[in-house]
């Protein structure tokens, strides 16, 4: 199975589970529906970086949170990342919410596992990209993680010129729009990390989270 | 008009890049530029005045992103100050120039994908224009927009406050599209509506990525264009973003982009004095080419435009209350549902336009007018045909309608060309005209082309080209009077041949009062299709239309080598099986399996032995119940629990129709109330809560997204509501949830509160004084279960 239809049943309560046929079909046709709508954008600037206890300086922008100072411990550069897949998801989730709940549910799941995936992508590329200077990358570390305080979201879409560039803007509650977008620090490192390389998922505090990945052993 | 002497007669020139020279002389990342007009008057002064002796005539204030969302209280002293810094500079070069107010996006997206509504982006606008005329702008230049109802917005801003010429410029990707989707022609059709001066394209792009776009502009555009394009694509180099294009290279380039029909040129991100003053040299001598008007007939809607004249289409009729009691039914009860489900199949039966009529007596036509048109555009990117005989219910369509509508109708009556023609001017829109005037229909084809030819005249003299006009010759039935069809028909072909305008009919009148319908319309729709008919209003889902429209296009060499009609009907040349009826499946397996339309039939089927009730008891509950349960134990999960919930709708519908013939109703377990609080936009799992407590038999009052904690309240308190569902998604709106609790319990102690969303935990609802943490959708239920036990 594909590894984005895997992810996207994930984001809908599997859990390792074959889904029936009928539901299988419904995530394709979703998944296919979907990518015809999707204007992938994706920008970066890299920003020289200190960390201090737990205060981050990163180029101008100085960010309190112990989580991701450690998540950056070793690393004298960074980069803002910021990611959509615009606003044709949205369009299409909105659409299905008022004709087919069902529908707009899966595609709601197949646009995160889209996201997602777009987002290990251009990190894989990015990757590439700083190797030759002999850099390695960090995993992408987003407002809203353990105690980095989503209230710099709005600093990183300025940072970027988001809203200009791709079109990627925030709500008063500081959610992004379009919701299918993602918006990082990924860290620059001379070796690899140590033990602070541990999945996303288990830095955050959402407990109860029903999309929580295990712990990667 | 922009009055500028040499206007078309010689080509202008913008100035470049603002941002870039701020940051080159200190502007930090991250940093308001535009405060820079405050706090460094005279840097921002001394770039304009090198963009003067570098050449050029038109100056951009540094008031892009000046709005009162991100400067408050600042906006209209920033604003001041930056016009004031640009005619400063023109004072001291002392040569003719002139000051665009420069407004950008308001960095926001527009409900319904964003929060904030077209009011409020029209009140930013507004404000921004109002200052920057006070302070002595001569036009105001609309650039870098990516989002059409984002400019609509900010046009009629502009047009309504103040009286400053329009230049509009967007921002295209290199494949010719906006970040929220439209292209070049739904933009350039919507600018013209709205009547703006000049329009254009700036930023994003090259000069030489902007070439091709620049191109096809011109070819559709009855405007003059203004190209500002970057230097170049932006890349990091070190710590700084650099653009890759030189000013040679900038010159040399900016030569082919004037030449495609530009009035003006410049520059946007990383454009220099240097890059401007070398593309003027170079440009200086060109002539701009003079502008014609293309006569499109366009209409359009956020995402396409669509051109009437060349190609019939079809406009889809069945959004009318009209003989349709379903419809009327759920227009009086605000169920936009039902609309919703017509716009959708109208498309897919390949309907290329939807008319919208929601005309009531008993409704405030404007108001459910508004709404229904942004609903429609919500679940569809085809253009819309508002259809009304109100006004305002007209104008009320015309102003949320994003993009460029068709209007029905204006006529031959004075009163209704004063009415709709105005309007037209405002907003932008095609109309349909009618033959008929206050003596009514004419009985001749020579009369109803008088009106015609009265209206197009009208029209001109309000400055309504008839490009803008479609001709309706009325179809009217020949049950009454035999000779309407070719009354009508002969009506048309002289429309077509003397007035030069594009022509439509509604066919379906034609054989009303006749038995098989059907074959009297299509045959008529071929009769006019053949005479020349441009837009055929007709209901799409009806076969032998649809039909006839394809077979029509292929034999007329419209349909390309037979395409269209060859992916439509190729595969149908055996017959089909009938579809299997499945009659072995019960309710409940229905259910359980989520199958809707099975479900549907079975419970008709149920119907004709059992009793109502005993059905709901013994097959509808048992089933939700096992689904439910397998949800929670998981071996069963969302899509499916939906399927099946949807399944269960279904065939509850079938059941409380027949309760409500026997003029019973099925008694409701309660109450319950749901909403996503305040500054959440999010809703989908409040959705599904929705539809499972619904299944459960609950009557739910959903209050929807962003609600006030007020409104929730006030609802609880007049309705004595026991119990209230609320939903957060953000870790920033707890606290509003936490203020709805508060005030549940102030104003209505009784109400039991149950909360549910992404980052909430049961330590979390505790703290902040929910009485239960539900997880899911099902836990919902089970809530509400123990509630009302």
């Amino acid at each position: 199975m594909v590894k984005t239809i895997k992810e996207a049943l994930r984001y809908l309560g599997y859990r390792g589970q074959e889904p029936d046929l009928a539901t299988l079909h419904l995530v394709e046709t979703c998944m296919e529906e979907l990518e015809g709508q999707v204007q992938r954008r994706s920008l970066w600037e890299r920003y020289p970086l200190t960390v201090g206890g737990s205060q981050v300086q990163l180029g101008p922008l100085r960010i309190q949170s112990g989580q991701l100072a450690r998540h950056l411990e070793e690393c004298s550069q960074a980069l803002l990342f910021a990611a959509t897949l615009g606003v044709g998801a949205d369009r299409l989730v909105q659409k299905y919410e008022k004709l087919d709940l069902t529908r707009a549910v899966v595609l709601q799941a197949c646009g995160a596992s889209l996201i997602e995936a777009y987002c290990d992508r251009r990190q894989g590329e990015l990757a590439r990209l700083f190797e030759g200077e002999g850099l390695l990358l960090r995993p992408r570390f987003s407002p809203g993680y353990g105690d980095f305080s989503l209230e710099y979201q709005r600093d990183l879409l300025s940072l970027l010129q988001c809203p200009q560039r791709m079109g990627l803007t925030c709500t008063e509650a500081l959610m992004l729009l379009p919701t299918k977008s993602v918006t990082a620090v990924i860290g620059l490192a001379r070796e690899s990390a140590r033990g602070n390389c541990r999945s996303r998922c288990s830095q955050c505090q959402a407990e109860n989270c029903p999309f929580r990945e295990e712990e990667r052993s | 008009m922009i009055p500028w002497k040499d206007w078309g007669k010689r080509l202008y020139f913008f100035d470049g890049a603002m941002g870039t020279m701020l940051q080159q002389a200190g502007l930090g990342p991250g940093e308001k530029p535009e405060l820079w007009n405050l706090t460094h008057p005279q840097v921002v002064q001394s770039i304009h005045g090198a963009y003067l002796d570098a050449g050029v005539d038109l100056l951009k204030s540094n008031t892009f992103g000046a709005n009162r969302l991100k400067l408050q209280e600042q906006t209209v002293p920033v604003i001041e100050a930056g016009v004031r810094l640009a005619r400063q500079a023109l004072a001291q070069a002392g040569r003719e120039g002139y000051v665009a107010m420069d407004i950008g996006p308001t960095g926001k997206l527009l409900q319904p994908l964003g929060d904030l509504s077209f009011a409020g982006a029209y009140d930013l606008f507004a404000e921004m224009a109002r200052a920057g005329e006070m302070a002595g702008a001569d036009f105001v230049l609309l650039e870098t927009m990516s989002d059409l109802y984002e400019l609509k917005a900010a046009v009629l801003a502009v047009k309504e406050s103040t009286r400053l010429p329009i230049v509009a410029t967007l921002i295209f990707d290199g494949k010719g599209k906006l970040l929220t989707g439209g292209d070049i022609s739904a933009a350039v059709a919507l600018l013209e509506g709205l009547g703006v001066d000049a329009l254009g394209l700036n930023c994003g792009l090259g000069p030489v990525q902007m070439l091709p776009l620049a191109r096809e502009m011109g070819k559709i555009s009855s405007l003059p264009l203004v190209l500002n394009p970057n230097a170049g694509l932006p890349r990091s180099q070190g710590d700084a973003t650099v653009f890759d294009v030189g000013p040679q290279e900038f010159a040399r380039t900016m030569v082919e982009l004037a030449r495609e029909g530009a009035w003006a040129v410049g520059g946007c991100c990383g454009t220099t004095p240097e890059h401007l003053g070398r593309a003027i040299k170079l440009c200086r001598e060109i002539i701009p080419r003079p502008v014609a008007d293309k006569g499109r007939t366009v209409v359009s809607s956020y995402g396409r435009a669509v051109v009437l004249g060349k190609d019939p289409v079809l406009v889809g009729e069945r959004i009318n209350p009209t003989g349709k009691p379903k419809l009327k039914q759920a227009l009086r009860e605000g169920n936009m549902e039902y609309l919703l489900q017509e716009a959708v199949a109208q498309q897919q039966c390949g309907a290329h336009i939807l008319d919208v009529n929601v005309g009531l007596p008993e409704i405030h036509e404007a108001a459910v007018m508004g709404r229904a048109v942004q609903e429609i555009q919500s679940v569809t990117d085809l253009p819309l045909q508002i259809d009304t005989a109100d006004p305002v219910a007209m104008e009320r369509g015309m102003r949320v309608y994003n993009g460029k509508p068709l209007i029905n109708s204006v006529n031959g009556k004075r009163e209704s060309m004063e009415q709709v023609f105005p309007l037209m001017k405002k907003y932008g829109a095609v109309a349909v005209v009618l033959t008929l005037d206050e003596k009514g229909i004419p009985d001749t084809s020579q009369g109803r082309f008088e009106i015609a030819q009265r209206v197009v005249q009208e029209a001109a003299r309000w400055g309504i080209p008839k490009k803008e006009l479609v001709v309706d010759c009325l179809a009217m039935t020949i049950s009454s009077k035999q000779d309407s069809a070719q009354v009508a028909l002969q009506a048309m072909k002289l429309v077509k041949e003397h007035l030069g305008v594009c022509t439509t009919f509604g066919v379906s009148n034609i054989s009303f009062g006749l038995p098989q319908r059907g074959q009297i319309n299509a045959a008529f729709l071929l009769l006019a299709l053949q005479a020349g008919l441009d837009a055929a209003i007709v209901n799409p889902g009806a076969q032998n239309m649809r039909q006839a429209y394809d077979a029509y296009r292929a034999l007329a060499c419209l349909d390309e080598n037979c395409m269209d009609y060859i992916t439509r009907y190729g595969n149908q040349e055996k017959p089909q099986r009938p579809a299997q009826k499945d009659r072995g499946m019960d309710l409940a397996q229905a259910v359980l399996h989520g199958l809707k339309e099975q479900a549907v039939q079975a419970a008709k089927l149920a119907l004709q032995e059992e009793e109502p009730l005993e059905i709901v008891q013994k097959q509808l509950v048992p089933a939700l119940d096992q689904v439910g349960q397998d949800f929670e134990r998981g071996t069963l999960f969302l899509p499916q629990l939906l399927m099946s919930a949807e399944a269960a709708k279904g065939a509850f519908g079938v059941v409380q129709e027949r309760l409500a013939q026997k003029g019973g109703d099925q008694p409701g377990r309660g109450k319950v109330l749901v909403a996503t609080v305040q500054g959440d936009i999010h809703d989908i799992g409040k959705n599904i809560a929705k539809v499972l407590l619904e299944n459960y038999g609950y009557q739910v009052v959903d209050l929807g997204k962003d609600v006030p904690p007020e409104q929730i309240v006030q609802r609880v308190t007049t309705e004595k509501i026991p119990l209230v569902g609320l939903s957060a998604l953000m870790t920033t709106t707890v606290p509003s949830m936490a203020r709805t609790i508060a005030l549940l319990r102030e104003r209505a102690p009784w109400c039991k509160v149950m909360v549910g969303g992404a980052v909430l935990t049961q330590d979390y609802a505790a703290q902040i004084g929910a009485d239960a943490y539900v997880k899911d959708a099902m836990a919902s239920v089970r809530y509400a279960g123990q509630v009302f036990s």
